[in-house]
Parts: C-alpha cells; structure tokens; sequence
C-alpha cells in the first residue's frame, strides 16, 4: 500500500544500512541535546555569574542589585514558614501563585470564551464583523493599566477589577486570530459538506469550527500571554495574596530580593503554561499542516 | 423510481420526470454584473435520462464544469430551468458530486468522513457500521478506517471521496474531473471502478473531463461542448460491447480508437471555433 509516510517515519527510514547510520544518528543526537539542553543551561549560568560579579563588584548598592544568593535565601523564606512567620504576609510562595493563576483561568477562561464566540459570529456574519472589529481593534491598543482605573471605579477593589482586567486583556487576540480563521476556512470543504447534506449549522459545526482550531489554538496562547503580562498590573491594588500583588507590595519595601523571586516565579510559571498549550495544541490539531 | 412511471407519455417526457434524470431547459449562465458580464455556458438543451453515463468533454475553460454546478445546484442559471429528477436541484438533495480534489476533511479519519456522510444522508445511526463498510468495499478500502487523511496515497484519497458521495443514495452522481490529478494506473483503475460502481447501482452519471480517452471508456453517451461560451457541438451515443471484453480488450479494440479518434476531433475544433 502506498502511503505518504508521516514525519516520524521519515527519520527512521535510513535505518536499513544500520552501523554507520546509526553512529551518525548517535553523534547527531547527542550534538541536539547539547543544544536543545546545554545552550540554555549554559547561558543560565553564564547570567548567575555575571549577575553575582556586578552584585559584588559594587557598582550598585546591595538593594538596588541584591546577589543571586540573597534572592536564594528570599526565596526559601517565602516558600517555608520561618521564625513563626508564614511565607510573605502569612502566604507561601507557592499559594501566591496559586490565587493568581486561579485568577488568570477564571479571568483568561472567560476571556477567551468570549472571543472565540465573537470571532465564530464575526468571521461568518459579515455585518457583526463591520460593527466590533473597530472597537475589539481599540480595545486591543489600550494598555490595561489605562483601564484598570475605571474598574476599580466600577467595580470596587476585590476580585471583580482584577478577573475582568484579565478577561478584558485575553478577549481581543482570541477575537482576532478566531475571526481571521473563519473568514479563511476553505471553501470547497465547505461546499463538500453542502453537497453531502449538511445544513447551515452542520458546515459551521463540522467545518467551520474545525478548521478554525489550530488558529484559535494559537490565539489562545497569545492571550494567556497577555493575560501573565496584564497580572502585576491586575494585582496593583489589594492583590494581596497574590504573586503580583507581592511584587507590588515588596517594591513598597524597596524588598529587591522577593520582587526578585516574584518575577521569577511569574517568568517560569508562564514558560511552563506556555509548554502546556503547545503540547494541548499539537494533541488537539493533529491535522495542522495537512490541511 | 417515481410513481411516472406508471404513466406512459412517450420516452422523453416520462424520463424528464424520473428519479435521476436530469433536463437543462435554454439554460445560460453568465458571471459579473452590469456591463462587464461574462457568458459561460450556454444556451443549452440537453435531457439525460435516467440510468445514463453521459460524459461532457470541452477544452479547458468551456463551461465544463459551470454546467456541472449548475445540476450540483450550486449555481443558478441565468437565463432557462435546470430540472433534476423534476425538481430544482439542491446542494446535498439530489445528487452525489466527487471534485477535482477529494476535499476530504483532514480533522476526521476515512471512517469519520464517512460517518459525516452518512449522518447527513439521515442513515440511522445503528446502520452505519454496516454501510460503512459496504461503502468501503464497494471502492476497495478495506480495513482503512482508522487511516488519516495524510496517511493515504492521493488516489485512495479520491477513492474515500467516491464512497461518501454514494453514502447519500442519491439517483445521480456528478464528477467533475476527479482523476486529472493522478497518475495514468491509478486513473485507469478508478475508472474501471466507476464504471462498475455505477452499473451496479444504476444510477444516472454526469461525468466532466477533457480527456477523450477518459470518455470514451466511461461514457453510454459523449457531449463535447464549444469554447466560451460553452454550447453542444457534438451529441454522440457510445455504444461498445462492454460486457463482452474486460477494460484492457476494450481500450486496444478498434471501435475505441476510433471514437476516441472523433471525440478528439471534435473537442480540437469545438475549441478552435
């Protein structure tokens, strides 16, 4: 049976002629670890090093650039309970971030619900499109500190401002990647799925959506992103737990070393969402790039 | 069939009326608007009755394929009446169309397009199994369900495109050039198919290509069509012993060179005119 063969077939098909090839695949492999695992580990070590000889070489005083080894020991102090107190006001670490992040789903998640709805009415309803996209595309400019003002005004001070400052931060790029992908969803599956029988709902349902997916997917990446940049400024006022809210009040305190910790945290804590998308993307759309 | 056929009314009028036939009445089809309009097709007169294969061959850019959806439904004529089965045709309603692509939705699997297929046609859903798999061996694609799209060669491809056309039941069938993109074993084999697919079913064939060879092999009857716009310059009936010899004897007979030597013809000068 003749078969395309899919991209990991591809790499084994030289394995017939075995002891050289294998060598070669051997090295090859080991020349990708060193740069897929080496390279960011490296220039991670590299940074600490040049971060600890400009701490020590007293260029700056020590609460303007404080050592790699006081945010160590910040670090470890917010994350355990020392001397009867708790983390940092009475909150480890780790459960900063947890009330962020819970706020990030329920804020992103409504977000992002909202925008792909939009964008699925605004890519087949022509007229809706004319009427939102001006005012998504203004929405999008702002930054959300502009805005955080009027919904603390709104809203009051506890969690409303801060999820809808977030959902209001993750709805336009979802809007906008949905949208672009439904007015590009393919015209002859479309037409293949009328001259099947399906009705109106069934081609937005079988084809529309489908097809729309792998670019909403990447949507949904690029707002959690806005949504983890939107956090420090959703957390300015009474964020308290929360990991941006901790960075705010430590700034207050001129406390380097936890604003240290808090950004960190917020950094790494993204890489690794972003990590999880992707993987959630590539088991979600199999089909993208054969399309 | 339709309750006509209890009535006898002389051939052409009972046929027009008969599930699978198709009639184009004065039809003409024409693009743009106000003055800068372009006419595709047309006009055209041409009844198929049903349980015919006909086949329409033109040069590229004849109307070939306008008038192809023009019967799918997909288009409206601008002047004159498509009738299908004696009724205005509807996308999905009335008949099975393979295109030039499979256009087979990459996000399901061979048997996921066709389940859709089948949910569309109104198949209860106990009975998909079965009809699945008789679709599927009705084109030669057995145990290729769970398959990807990607995973299959281009001609399987088309193969999967065939079955969910024929999930519908529809009394006529549209192709329009669906094997111009394979290669010439995998196009003989797929036309010896269809030609058996359709005998077997009964089912009236509109069948658009721009090979004669294509048509003569396929064909129980060959229009060519002119160049913009496209109007009948040939009508002929094919009549080659097709049961007697199989697909190979067929296409080194003598009768078949000699068709496919007019048809040829036809279409070189319907083109030049």
């Amino acid at each position: 049976m003749s078969t395309i063969p899919s991209p990991p077939q591809t790499d084994l098909a030289p394995l017939p002629d075995e002891p050289p090839v294998r060598r070669r695949s051997a090295g090859a492999g080991g020349t990708a670890r060193l740069r897929h695992v080496g390279l960011p580990f490296g220039s991670l070590l590299l940074f600490l090093l040049l971060w600890q000889l400009l701490a020590v070489s007293g260029t700056w005083s020590e609460t303007l650039v404080p050592p790699p080894a006081k945010v160590w020991s910040a670090f470890v102090d917010v994350s355990t309970t020392h001397d009867g107190v708790r983390g940092y006001n009475g909150t480890t670490l780790i459960e900063h971030l947890g009330i962020s992040l819970r706020r990030i789903a329920l804020g992103a998640g409504l977000g992002i619900a909202l925008g792909v709805v939009f964008g699925l009415v605004m890519g087949t309803v022509g007229w809706v499109r004319s009427l939102f996209e001006p005012w998504i595309t203004f929405l999008r400019t702002l930054p959300p500190l502009a805005y955080f003002s009027l919904l603390i005004i709104w809203l009051g001070i506890n969690e409303e401002p801060k999820i809808t400052l977030l959902a209001v931060a993750a709805f336009p790029p979802v809007a906008v990647s949905t949208t672009t992908a439904v007015t590009a969803v393919s015209q002859s599956l479309v037409e293949a799925a009328r001259a099947l029988g399906g009705s109106r709902w069934d081609v937005v349902k079988d084809v529309v959506v489908p097809s729309a997916l792998p670019e909403t997917l990447t949507g949904v990446r690029l707002a959690v992103g806005v949504a983890y940049s939107s956090l420090v400024a959703a957390e300015l006022v009474n964020g308290l737990p929360g990991i941006g809210g901790m960075v705010k009040d430590a700034a207050n305190y001129n406390n380097t070393p936890v604003v240290l910790v808090g950004i960190i945290a917020i950094g790494v804590s993204g890489l690794v969402i972003d990590a999880l998308l992707l993987r959630l993307e590539r088991a979600v759309v199999p089909w993208r790039g054969h399309v | 069939m339709s309750s006509s056929d209890t009535v006898d009314k002389g051939a052409e009028a009972q046929d027009t009326g008969r599930a699978g036939s198709v009639r184009l009445d004065r039809v003409t089809h024409r693009y743009g608007r106000g003055g800068a309009t372009v006419t595709a097709v047309g006009p055209v007169d041409l009844t198929v009755p049903a349980g015919e294969f006909l086949v329409l061959v033109g040069a590229s850019g004849c109307g070939k394929s306008t008038l192809l959806r023009l019967i799918a439904g997909f288009e409206q004529p601008t002047y004159g009446a498509v009738r299908v089965s004696g009724t205005a045709p509807r996308p999905g309603g009335t008949a099975g169309v393979v295109f030039q692509t499979p256009r087979l939705f990459p996000w399901r699997t061979v048997r996921g397009n066709i389940d859709l297929a089948l949910r569309y046609a109104g198949v209860d859903r106990a009975r998909w199994p079965q009809r699945r798999a008789e679709l599927l061996a009705r084109v030669g694609l057995e145990g290729t369900e769970e398959r990807r799209i990607w995973e299959i060669s281009g001609g399987q491809q088309q193969r999967v495109a065939i079955a969910r056309a024929l999930a519908a039941e529809n009394p006529l069938f549209l192709f329009d050039e669906p094997f111009a993109a394979l290669d010439a074993l995998t196009r003989e084999r797929l036309q010896e198919d269809v030609r058996q697919v359709t005998a077997e079913t009964g089912r009236t064939t509109v069948f658009v290509t721009h090979s004669a060879d294509e048509a003569v092999f396929l064909g129980s009857r060959i229009v060519v069509l002119t160049k913009s716009p496209g109007t009948v310059a040939l009508d002929l009936p094919i009549t080659l012993p097709r049961s007697a010899v199989d697909a190979d004897e067929l296409r080194e007979s003598r009768e078949f060179a000699d068709l496919r030597t007019k048809v040829a013809h036809a279409v070189k000068s319907a083109a030049a005119a």
